[in-house]
């Protein structure tokens, strides 16, 4: 096996790397990335995930730092992992309001009201597309087609897709959701990192 | 090797043969056929790159099975469309002339045209490309992308963002050559840009190559920047001499200025590449401090002289010196300049002093190897190490010390999958560049100073794997009945990690390097005694390689710029001081004359305090030099000599290769060669040993010493020719 | 022909996503009959069914499954494309959300028969709910000995299955592109035969790989259960078995439907209880990348690859989008050049370039400074990307904005002349209210 197909992480001294030490994984988010990293043949494999784990230790957006982290967790260099996560959408670079509403205006539900719903939530937040409110609570984004075509309008926030939305119905979901805690940044990526890992120790390996 | 498949196929009509799965655009050439392009390039990897720019695209029908040609719908990159028996190509036709014009439209729409400004203008890709198949006019109306201009990636290299046609070759060229992996693209679709992580600086080695692949004027030269239109430039060919791998390069030179240094494809040494020190490192020859006459010290104060004067004062000096004169340095002077010093110091002065090693370590490790492999240095070629399934490198900073030997490594681990071991002193390794450590299968991180126990231990844990019995392993004195786990303790290496590496060790095309960790070391010869046993023990004798970090220092060995051997190897009986002992002997006062050759002693010895001593305490010291250096200033002659670019001469590499370099122009009538300078006082002393050119020492050469047999003037060619094996070397 | 359930069977049991349930359903039936088959009769199987893949391309799934198998030394892999991004498809997203166990089951039978014994499901980021079913269903089905080691007693099969999320990149989908992105790189697309090898003989990690998409997977148990045989007594003579095509827009009742390849283009229509808001339009019936049909062009189209070929269009993945008299297809084409645009990976000349080009000339046409000779540029600029693109992103971009002009170029030329929508102020999309727009950072 070449270096580049080892599933060990090395751990390495603070010396040699030069980073901080707040600026690290949690050791719980460290056990994790080792965990997925066994799914592959290789380290690099596991760059999605480790993004994804870097997305919810950092906050619900990526850091230079979590890049410097990611970069050798994985023993990749700091470009190439910078230049994978930008490659990805939903990556994000820069905080996000606690919720982030995302509302499809492709094809479908661009013919069945998705503008007006956009038009209704700017006029309710005061914001417009790609901003934020000042209390910090939603960021507006216009997404490309979330594939529930059948209930359109529909509006991904966070881990949580809401069908049938209608500039008349949407306040609803506004409610709902600013009584909620759920559906930020971050349990996104916390919800697709639990989707990665089997529940509990994996059953039987195949070696 | 098996030898290739050859298939039938047919290009515009003509059939030719070409090897099995050769890509087209490659085949083509073979009949002057040529392809536009800009992502290709034949060093890099089609895998995970290239075929992007679309602009090689060629109509191909392919044979099927039941012989009958079937035309593919949609045009074909040549690029990556390996040949295949029965396969018929269409390069020429007006569908594709429009493809070519729908593709350069495209990637007009976003490229300023700013090509009068633009430093690639006159040798541009695009712009040429755009001359024989683009669009007279642009049906783009929309707002161009934009972006700062000239944003600096790093001292060397300025990126135009909107100049980028995106095809990669950079991003390629840091990953698959030079393996700093710091340019990538970010974004996507037509976001996309080239960046290095969060705007930081382009750290690397070898930055300036990506100046010479960018097909547009997207990367730039910043000390080039704006100094000149390509079509006003000269170009002779050269050798770099920034370090002792002799990159082939091409001075481009205005006047009397040498204004940028582009790579000179060499495929046995530097393939396409230069290194940054090389690239950017040769402006020191149109410097404006290069002296420009000779100086005589007056009155305690150096002072400009004709050169009558200056020879004439050093003659006089020489004439009573009876045989109390050494020489050294010389390991960046041209093969001819340091043959006739030699010559001028051991014939015409009588004296066996001469030396031009600096290093701390005078136990002769080169004559070491010499009589137990018959070689001085390197046993291996440079194109070789492409092919060595495993290779060590033992104590050295090695993409600093032989920066194109680590680029072949380098090439063998990334297109051959051979392995590669490190063992690097602590605090070598840093994760700032990322070089060997990076791509080594194993590194051994070993407590500074324990080079020797490393060696024996990698050593042990070959013969323990080998089955040999303890008591047999104390009689080879370098293990010293040690353990593994012993070296493992002393070292600070783990015990699995020195039997792993080992096991790497043990196969056949194994070579071993041993940098300046090693040769700098107090215990060189014992651990270069355990990595050559490592060598035998494995089958590859002849593979271990001490390599000579200084531009011509294999030259000045092999034309005897040593005490105890004379040009090409021929031992000394009596053999004379060496550099301590020079130097030491300045000190004492029994040498009346040191000479100097065109080496900043007081910056290069290793112990410079000694130095400075022995150039105050030394009556009558003499320094050629290309610039008033330290210890120039303290000469009472310096004596102003050619550059590289001011005489025609040879250098011999780390790998022993005599290349060849040409004059590009002259500086001042009042500097000379080095050469012309002994020629000049021999001729005052009264035994002229006269010569017209460098030409002529050459020949000379070529016919008094053996190992220089096949490289007279005429034989060497644009790719140099490897010195003869020494003669009797091997004991 | 008609509606017929197969895969979406039991799309409405009750507790479905649960192993018992699917169990009753006679989950896993397929499996262990499979397990009873030598691994190539299994492949067999498939081919005496003659499904087809139903990522889009239509490739006969049994080839790539034999091309697999055939390779003895090297490890194999399996990989599930779940990266359904096309808009107007969200078949795949019910066939996970809902019926997981299904496709685990499919994807186990296909690892038999393929000799492999690692496999990874790919899912588009944004499906976190359908994945949390996947994860249920591969829990559950390495509880209950269908995967792991030793699978059902037999010494000789293991498989791990896993779940790789994607992380927003429609690109993703194209079976390379996805490669790339389940190996850690920007999800860009790789060479393809006769350029670089062919997936089945070196595909991730240079190794045999079988890529399918999740309705040719979750096909795998039903002929395993039922036989190749009956599988290919459903649908044409050269579409065999059924579809999941994903219904939406103007309709009564959008959602997806399971036919028999073959039926009416129109009978589909009516299945989803016809047109609203006005009289029909026009129809995409294979999601965004394939040609739209106007609607006098629809009568007489069946739902099955050969018949839709015929008529300009493609059956595609299968996403059926409904546009009635108020659509304006310059708007509409104007967001379907915005979608390829934001989601062209940048990696070749033609889409990158080319993508964002026609946008910005379709956004300005609906600015109202469009000029006449937009038109013949915007298809001069589709024939520049189609066939010239590194991957079929290129030419999925161009065939829907070139069909667009093709069957309404009188729209587009009005909007030129008047500036203005021939449909009206109440045209759907709506004009857009921001002149130029810039695209959705993608930060």
């Amino acid at each position: 096996m070449d270096k580049e197909n080892s599933n060990s992480i090395t751990p390495e001294t603070d010396e040699r790397t030069h980073c901080k030490k707040e600026g690290r994984f949690s050791s719980n988010a460290v056990a994790e990335l080792e965990e997925i990293i066994t799914h592959y043949p290789n380290k690099k494999a596991a760059m999605l995930p480790a993004l994804w784990i870097a997305q919810r230790e950092y906050g619900g957006y990526i850091t230079p730092e979590a890049i410097r982290e990611v970069a050798r967790l994985l023993g990749r260099s700091k470009a190439e992992v910078e230049g994978v996560a930008t490659f990805y959408s939903m990556y994000n670079f820069k905080p996000k309001g606690k919720h982030h509403l995302e509302v499809c205006t492709c094809l479908t539900c661009g013919c069945v009201g998705a503008y007006g719903v956009v038009h209704k939530l700017e006029e309710m937040l005061g914001i417009h597309l790609g901003e934020t409110t000042p209390d910090g609570e939603f960021t507006l984004s216009e997404v490309e087609c979330l594939d529930w075509c059948e209930a359109g309008t529909v509006i991904q926030v966070g881990n949580k897709y809401f069908g049938h939305v209608t500039k008349d119905n949407v306040e609803m979901v506004l409610e709902q959701l600013r009584e909620s805690d759920d559906h930020t940044p971050t349990s996104l990526a916390d919800d697709i990192v639990k989707i990665l890992l089997p529940e509990g120790e994996p059953k039987s390996k195949v070696e | 090797m098996p030898e290739t498949e050859l298939v039938n196929i047919k290009i515009n009509g003509i059939a030719l043969k070409v090897p099995k799965g050769e890509m087209i655009i490659e085949s083509a050439k073979r009949i002057g056929v040529e392809i536009p392009f800009f992502c290709y390039h034949p060093r890099l990897s089609m895998k995970e790159g290239g075929a992007n720019c679309r602009m090689c695209l060629v109509e191909v029908a392919s044979r099927m099975p039941d012989g009958s040609l079937r035309k593919m719908p949609k045009p074909q990159t040549s690029c990556s469309l390996p040949a295949a028996e029965g396969m018929e190509i269409e390069t020429e036709t007006e569908a594709l002339n429009a493809d070519r014009r729908g593709v350069l439209e495209f990637l007009l729409i976003n490229h300023p045209l700013d090509c009068p400004i633009c430093d690639r203008g006159g040798e541009c890709p695009l712009q040429n490309n755009t001359l024989h198949y683009g669009p007279p006019t642009t049906r783009f109306i929309e707002e161009k992308r934009h972006f700062p201009k000239a944003y600096p990636l790093s001292q060397y290299v300025v990126f135009d963002r909107e100049r980028c046609i995106h095809c990669a070759r950079c991003t390629r060229f840091t990953r698959d050559i030079s393996g700093d992996e710091e340019l990538n693209f970010l974004w996507r679709g037509a976001d996309m840009e080239v960046a290095t992580f969060d705007h930081t600086e382009y750290n690397s080695r070898f930055s300036g190559n990506v100046i010479e692949l960018c097909p547009v004027g997207a990367l730039l030269s910043r000390p080039y920047r704006f100094k000149a239109r390509p079509w006003d430039l000269q170009s002779v060919k050269s050798i770099c001499t920034q370090c002792s791998n002799g990159c082939n390069i091409k001075l481009d030179y205005r006047l009397d200025r040498v204004l940028r240094v582009n790579a000179r494809l060499n495929e046995d040494v530097n393939e396409e590449w230069t290194c940054d020190k090389g690239k950017f490192g040769m402006d020191y020859i149109s410097d404006e401090s290069r002296l420009r006459t000779p100086m005589i010290r007056r009155n305690g104060e150096l002072s400009p002289a004709s050169w009558e004067e200056a020879l004439y004062l050093i003659a006089s000096e020489l004439k009573n010196v009876e045989g109390k004169v050494a020489g050294v340095g010389g390991a960046y002077s041209s093969n001819e300049d340091i043959y006739v010093f030699q010559k001028f110091i051991r014939e015409m002065l009588g004296s066996k002093h001469i030396d031009h090693r600096m290093g701390p370590n005078f136990h002769s490790y080169n004559s070491g190897l010499l009589k137990r492999f018959g070689y001085p240095a390197m046993g291996n070629t440079i194109a070789e190490l492409e092919d060595m399934k495993s290779t060590l490198i033992f104590g050295s900073d090695f993409v600093d010390e032989q920066p194109i030997l680590y680029l072949r490594v380098r090439k063998g681990w990334r297109f051959k999958r051979n392995k590669v071991v490190e063992a690097a002193p602590q605090g070598l390794i840093s994760e700032d560049v990322r070089h060997v450590t990076q791509f080594a299968e194993v590194s051994l991180n070993y407590k500074n100073g324990t080079e020797l126990p490393l060696a024996q231990g990698l050593l042990a844990a070959l013969l323990e794997d080998k089955g040999w019995p303890l008591e047999e392993q104390k009689l080879l004195s370098n293990i010293s009945g040690k353990t593994v786990a012993q070296c493992a303790l002393e070292t600070g290496v783990d015990e699995k990690d020195i039997r792993k590496a080992s096991e790497l060790l043990a196969t056949d095309k194994m070579c071993i390097f041993a940098g300046e960790y090693v040769t700098h070391s107090p215990d060189a010869a014992a651990i270069l005694e355990a990595l050559g046993d490592i060598a035998v023990l494995t089958g590859n004798a002849g593979n271990l390689n001490v390599p000579v970090t200084r531009n011509n220092e294999q030259g000045a060995m092999e034309l005897g710029i040593l005490p105890n051997m004379l040009p090409g190897y021929v031992p000394e009986q009596n053999p004379g001081m060496n550099t301590e002992e020079i130097l030491n002997a300045c000190v004492k006062g029994d040498l009346k004359v040191l000479w100097i050759m065109n080496t900043d002693l007081v910056k290069e010895y290793h112990n410079a305090d000694l130095a400075n001593s022995a150039l105050d305490a030394c009556r009558f010291v003499v320094v050629t030099s290309h610039s008033l250096t330290e210890t120039a200033a303290k000469a009472s002659v310096v004596l102003p000599v050619h550059s590289v670019a001011e005489q025609w001469g040879t250098f011999t590499n780390v790998e022993r290769r005599v290349q060849a370099y040409r004059k590009a122009f002259e500086i001042s009538p009042d500097i000379h060669a080095e050469w012309k300078v002994f020629s000049d006082l021999s001729s005052m002393l009264g035994s002229p040993m006269s010569y017209s050119d460098g030409k002529d020492i050459l020949v000379e050469i070529v016919k008094s010493v053996p190992t220089f047999a096949k490289c007279g003037p005429n034989t060497l060619g644009d790719e140099g020719v490897i010195l003869n094996p020494v003669a009797g070397g091997k004991e | 022909m008609a509606e017929l359930k197969l895969l979406l069977k039991y799309r409405d049991v009750p507790g479905i996503e649960n192993i018992d349930v699917w169990e009753s359903c006679g989950g896993y039936e397929g499996l262990k009959k499979a397990l009873t088959m030598e691994r190539s009769a299994v492949i067999d199987e498939m081919k005496i069914s003659a499904v087809r893949g139903r990522g889009g391309a239509g490739f006969p799934a049994w080839i790539k499954w034999s091309g697999v198998l055939k390779h003895t030394d090297a490890p194999h892999y399996l990989i599930c494309n779940g990266d359904e991004g096309e808009p107007g498809t969200f078949k795949d997203r019910e066939l996970m959300l809902k019926l997981a166990h299904q496709l685990v089951e499919g994807m186990i039978i296909a690892a038999y028969a393929t000799n492999t014994d690692k496999g990874y499901v790919y899912i588009r980021g944004e499906f976190v709910e359908p994945a949390k079913s996947v994860r249920k269903a591969i829990d559950q089905a390495y509880a209950k000995g269908y995967l792991g080691r030793g699978i059902l007693g037999r010494e000789d099969f293991n498989f791990d299955l896993y779940i790789h999320m994607g992380a927003g990149s429609y690109e993703c989908g194209e079976e390379t592109a996805l490669m790339s992105s389940l190996m850690g790189e920007r999800g860009q697309p790789r060479l393809k035969f006769p350029h670089g090898a062919l997936p089945v003989d070196a595909g991730v990690w240079e190794s045999p790989t079988l890529i399918n998409n999740v309705e040719t997977y979750s096909c795998a148990p039903h002929i395993l259960r039922n036989g190749g045989a009956w599988y290919a007594s459903m649908g044409t003579e050269r579409s065999k078995g059924t579809k999941i095509i994903s219904v939406s827009g103007h309709v009564k009742k959008p959602g997806n439907y399971e036919i028999e390849l073959g039926t009416p283009l129109m009978e589909m229509l009516d299945l989803a209880g016809g047109v609203i808001g006005g009289k029909l339009k026009a129809i995409i019936p294979g999601g965004s990348s394939v040609p739209i049909l106007p609607a006098e062009k629809c009568v007489g189209v069946n739902m099955d690859y050969e018949s839709c070929q015929a008529a300009g269009t493609m059956l595609g993945s299968g996403g059926f989008m409904v546009f009635n008299e108020k659509t304006d297809i310059v708007i509409l084409m104007r967001r379907t050049a915005e979608f390829y645009a934001h989601e062209s990976c940048g990696k070749c000349t033609p889409c990158r370039e080319g993508t964002r080009w026609m946008f910005k000339i379709l956004d300005r046409i609906v600015s109202g400074a469009g000029q006449p000779s937009d038109i013949d540029l915007l298809l001069n600029v589709c024939d520049q990307i189609d066939g010239r693109s590194y991957c079929p992103l290129g030419d999925a971009a161009a065939w829907p904005i070139r069909a667009g002009i093709k069957n309404f170029r009188e729209e587009f030329e009005y909007w030129i002349t008047h500036k203005k929508s021939p449909i009206g102020d109440d045209c759907v999309p709506p004009v857009p209210y921001r002149i130029n727009p810039a695209l959705i950072p993608l930060s």
